[in-house]
């Protein structure tokens, strides 16, 4: 590899608000005033859950809704983990598809986007036209001839039909980071392109280290996206040791109403847990110009 | 326009001018179904495949049914694939699309005509023509009709169920009134409705279920008591134009309005299980297959009664569930010989019956699930309904079952919440579902 | 990394431009060969079965334009249809795309708590599925919901909202404000990638916040508001689980929207061909916006590489 590209050196500062703690007071409590009302408001699915999970099944459709529950059922986590299905196997399922298709996502994607937002060629625009027409028409009228392209493929009731197309591009995510990259000063890779770096250089020893809030955007919602995929594996995959998640989840409905939900919500809030994780740590990379100012690598 | 038949090769041609998906189209064509009738009982191993809709606390109730019927039949394995209840029916379509239907689905009521008309599920009439040990007539006729097609049985009922009038004891204890009874008419309905029914209670409190509502079980329930029919027996007429049925309705629609012993919709909707299973209503429309819920989730006392007798005598509706053996099983035979015993008294008995899962279809099983812990005290009733005033709901032979249904529900809604009278709203019924059902029927013609 | 090993070789007798588009080429290679492997043929095969009265089944014929026809001029629910996902799609985008720019503004803060708060902002858009549909048949509920309790607060007496007819689909818009997470993090994502030293340009200007706002943080931001608006478009087109879980396009057609009127064609009509049809309708409205919004694009968002 050859020694990294050199940034233009830029001056590290801080947004006018950090400088005068006066006005930073003022603007705290502003900001506190109007962000945190909104929080908890949004806070509520996430309380519901937890309640409904704690319940007794009679106390779930009472009327007002109860929302401290008595007794509480911490057992209900446990139970609805442990008791029905193969929870840990759907769990272990998940990660492995979750994990491969992001890296799978970041990799052909990046490489997608780099060329749609900085390369020259002939018939960019049309091609650009339709990555971003994929993405217009329902998968209803999709599904069934997919199913069948890859029933025909051989991959029916496998992790394939789910785990290979990632690895191809992903239509929402080419767009992002292309207009990521877009927003990159073109200065930066004109100079380097000078200098005799060629494009997978320039992508890899320039862009991406600048887009890091964009990567991390990709793994927060790829990450989402795979775990909570319900339509997919719902329908190519047929056996119960290759399920995942998000279809385990579902299978607490019964026909009529019968749900055991205070099982369902119990084990949606740890199925939950692992993307408030990655969610968590992924927002930490959105750290001011991280790049561009050079506080940190 | 007319639409002029097209060969699979005609279809494959115009298909290949896109190039690149010259082998997917191809793909698309339904495969050629082998009629797999006369295929030799399989000698070595045999794997049935399943398409279940069983919730995961079902299951294991499932698979130890399959233990036992392995015990008798050691070259038979099981594979399973368990569907939600309400992507089951999308699923399958796409199953049948690619040819990889299991051996033998679940089929509910309102899908077994189109499914059998596709070919998706195919005729058992040979195999109970020579199985006189499957005593056929058992199941009741009203269930077995759901699944007949061309004259033959395809699918088998395995639940078969009633509307009947469900109560809230509790409620009825508060207001000191006694339990509905057997002779009950709708007046005494309407009386106890209204004496349950308290102020400031927003219309909860007497009687709850989609009221004006068309559908199959429910459709034939409200107006079959003063007379009317939803739709004729050829299922391309509607019938809600008659004298009884618009009076059947308008009686239904002023429990809201007029009586005020009903919730408007915007109320009922908002309450999640509905207020029935949330214990705010009195009375409710209910089938058998809604009673699992109420034992897992109902906070009160409850029971049920006959279906209330009308001016023109007594009638409900009724539907059911089944099992049907699809194109693509490689073992028919074997599909068979297991949907025998599973569809027997005794399997009946296990898998719905003394589970409480379900009002079977069979006559000789229903006792095992009137005395199982998922039936009510008077579940007895269920039995007399279909005995004697119970009528399988249409539409059930129609190929615009679903989209028929449709047409009611926007409407009738609209008279749920008063921004429709019941006179415009049958009229706008009669005018969007006849040529829907027209249509159907041209296409059942023309194939 | 293989690939760009291979681009860094000097190709010999390319010139600089050549050599630039070979790349670009080698670069979307993967996309275009999934596109033509695994997506190309669906979507043509759906373009296919728009002329056809394919059941999804088996029962097939060619009808030309007879689905076209049907739709366009003897389908009211078609109208209905397309009245009710516009006017949705407007509300969604709009209140969706201003709600998740004020959170991220708010949140892109280096104040202690900010994490924690867009943790609970990002919430409602993962909780997703039938837990959150209950909660909000009861958060609507006229009496005793959430929605209405806040109204009552300011002195508004609440509508019905999804038992009534014409405040089902703004309760459903509302609703999707409530998933405002995600675009909340593309734009904290953008508003992190705009450079420091803009803003300490402008404070040496001596420009007011305001200022700042329009000319630093709105123009740099642009190509990721773009994005956030040209997504939003489409989900909002696309919108089907709310209305199937909790509305089942009633009451009447209040809430009958696009892609659920295509739902109820493919799987419980059997009319894959006229779903079909349907949908390449709905494609091509989207695509008309989509290229609506990408011409007016020119005009406001503000791309650092045409800049330079």
């Amino acid at each position: 590899m050859a020694p990294p590209l050199t940034r233009p050196p830029l001056p590290h500062t801080q947004p006018w608000h950090q400088k005068r703690s006066v006005r930073r007071g003022a603007h705290a409590a502003l900001v506190y005033a109007l962000a945190v009302p909104g929080a908890i408001l949004f806070t509520i699915p996430l309380l519901w859950m937890l309640s409904t999970a704690l319940k007794e099944p009679k106390q779930i459709f009472l009327f007002p809704p109860k929302w401290i529950p008595d007794p509480l059922l911490w057992g209900n986590f446990v139970a609805g983990w442990n008791d029905f299905l193969p929870f840990n196997t759907f769990l272990a399922n998940s990660l492995i598809i979750t994990v491969s298709n992001i890296v799978g996502n970041l990799i052909s994607c990046s490489l997608a986007a780099f060329a749609f937002a900085r390369l020259r060629a002939r018939g960019k625009n049309l091609l650009f036209l339709l990555v971003l027409g994929t993405m217009l028409l329902p998968q209803e009228v999709t599904v069934i001839p997919q199913y069948v392209l890859f029933t025909r493929l051989g991959w029916n009731d496998s992790w394939l039909p789910l785990m290979v197309p990632p690895w191809f591009g992903w239509p929402f995510f080419i767009f992002l980071l292309r207009q990521f990259f877009m927003g990159i000063p073109r200065e930066l890779d004109e100079a380097a392109r000078l200098d005799g770096a060629s494009s997978g250089r320039i992508l890899w020893n320039l862009i991406l280290p600048l887009s890091k809030p964009a990567l991390a955007t990709v793994v927060i919602f790829g990450f989402i996206g795979n775990w909570n995929n319900f339509l997919y594996p719902l329908i190519y995959i047929r056996s119960m040791d290759k399920q995942v998640l998000a279809v385990a989840l579902n299978m607490f409905r019964g026909a009529y109403g019968n749900a055991n939900y205070q099982y369902m919500m119990a084990v949606s809030l740890l199925v939950l847990l692992p993307v408030l994780v990655v969610f968590f740590l992924g927002q930490r990379l959105f750290v001011r110009g991280i790049a561009l100012t050079g506080i940190k690598g | 326009m007319e639409a002029n038949q097209l060969s699979r090769r005609r279809f494959l041609q115009l298909a290949g001018t896109g190039a690149a998906s010259l082998a997917l189209l191809a793909a698309c064509q339904a495969p050629v179904a082998a009629p797999s009738g006369g295929e030799a009982p399989a000698a070595e191993g045999v794997t049935l495949t399943f398409g279940h809709h069983w919730e995961a606390a079902f299951r294991p109730h499932q698979e130890e049914f399959d233990q036992k019927y392995a015990e008798g039949h050691p070259d038979v394995q099981f594979e399973y694939t368990y569907n939600t209840w309400s992507e089951h029916n999308q699923i399958v379509p796409t199953w049948a699309a690619a040819g990889t239907l299991p051996d033998i689905i679940y089929v509910h009521g309102r899908y077994a005509f189109p499914w059998n008309h596709e070919g998706i599920v195919v005729s058992t009439q040979d195999f109970i023509d020579n199985d006189p040990d499957f005593d056929v007539d058992g199941i009741w006729e009203e269930a077995r009709r759901l699944y007949r097609y061309n004259g033959q049985q395809h699918g088998i009922p395995y639940d078969h169920g009633p509307m009947l009038l469900g109560y809230n004891k509790d409620l009825f204890d508060a207001a000191g009134l006694a339990y509905p009874a057997e002779d009950w008419s709708w007046d005494d309905f309407l009386e106890a409705a209204k004496a349950l029914t308290q102020e400031n209670q927003w219309g909860y409190g007497g009687y709850y279920n989609n009221i004006v509502e068309l559908g199959n079980e429910l459709g034939i329930s409200l107006v079959g008591p003063w007379g009317g029919e939803v739709i004729d027996a050829t299922e391309t007429k509607i019938l809600l134009d008659s004298d009884a049925a618009r009076t059947a309705l308008q009686w239904w629609a002023d429990l809201i309005h007029v009586h005020k012993v009903a919730p408007l919709p915007a109320q009922a909707q908002a309450v999640p299980a509905g207020p029935w299973v949330a214990g705010m209503t009195g009375m409710f429309a209910l089938a058998s297959w809604g009673t699992p819920t109420l034992i897992e989730s109902a906070s009160f006392a409850w029971d049920v009664a006959p279906w209330p007798k009308g001016p023109a005598g007594q009638i409900c509706g009724s539907f059911g569930s089944g099992f049907g053996i699809t194109r693509d099983s490689k073992h028919a035979d074997a599909a068979w010989s297991y949907m025998h015993e599973y569809l027997s008294k005794e399997g009946m008995e296990f898998m719905w019956g003394a589970s409480g899962r379900g009002s079977p279809a069979r006559q000789a099983a229903y006792d095992s699930w009137l005395n199982s812990a998922g039936a009510p005290a008077h579940a007895k009733y269920y039995m007399d309904a279909l005995t004697n005033y119970a009528v399988t709901g249409r539409p059930y032979e129609s190929l615009a079952g679903g989209e028929i249904l449709d047409v009611f529900t926007r409407n009738t809604q609209l008279v749920q919440s008063g921004d429709m009278t019941v006179d415009q709203a049958i009229e706008n019924i009669l005018a969007e579902g006849t040529p829907v059902l027209e249509a159907a029927a041209k296409r059942l013609q023309g194939s | 990394m293989g690939l760009t090993a291979a681009s860094t070789r000097p190709r010999k007798g390319l010139s600089l431009r050549q050599r630039e588009e070979l790349d670009f080429y080698l670069f979307i290679g993967l996309w275009l060969v999934g596109f033509l492997l695994f997506t190309g043929g669906p979507i043509l095969a759906s373009l296919l079965f728009s002329f056809t009265n394919w059941t999804g089944l088996t029962t097939q014929e060619w009808v030309g334009l007879e689905n076209f026809r049907k739709l366009l001029f003897d389908d009211p629910l078609f109208w209905i249809a397309t009245r009710n996902t516009f006017f949705y799609s407007l509300g969604s985008v709009l209140l969706g795309t201003l709600g998740a720019l004020a959170v991220a503004l708010l949140l892109n803060q280096k104040l202690p708590g900010t994490t924690l708060m867009r943790v609970l902002y990002y919430i409602p858009s993962i909780a997703s599925g039938v837990a959150v549909s209950i909660l909000w048949i009861w958060m609507f509920n006229p009496q005793v919901g959430l929605v209405n309790y806040l109204l009552s607060l300011v002195g508004i007496p609440g509508p019905l909202w999804l038992g009534s007819q014409q405040w089902a689909l703004p309760a459903l818009i509302l609703k999707s404000t409530w998933a405002i997470g995600a675009n909340m993090i593309i734009l904290l994502a953008g508003l992190q990638a705009v450079p420091t030293s803009l803003y300490e340009a402008a404070k040496i200007d001596g420009a007011h916040p305001w200022d700042e706002f329009f000319n630093v943080t709105i123009p740099m931001l642009s190509p990721v508001l773009f994005y956030v608006l040209v997504i939003s478009t489409i989900s909002s087109f696309q919108i089907l689980t709310d209305v199937l879980v909790m509305t089942q396009g009633g009451p009447g057609t209040a809430t009958l929207v696009f892609v659920y009127y295509i739902y109820q064609n493919a799987f419980q009509y059997l009319k894959m061909g006229y779903a079909s049809a349907l949908a390449w309708i709905l494609f091509a409205i989207i695509l008309a916006l989509t290229l609506l919004q990408l011409w007016g694009s020119k005009k406001w968002v503000y791309y650092e590489d045409q800049a330079a």
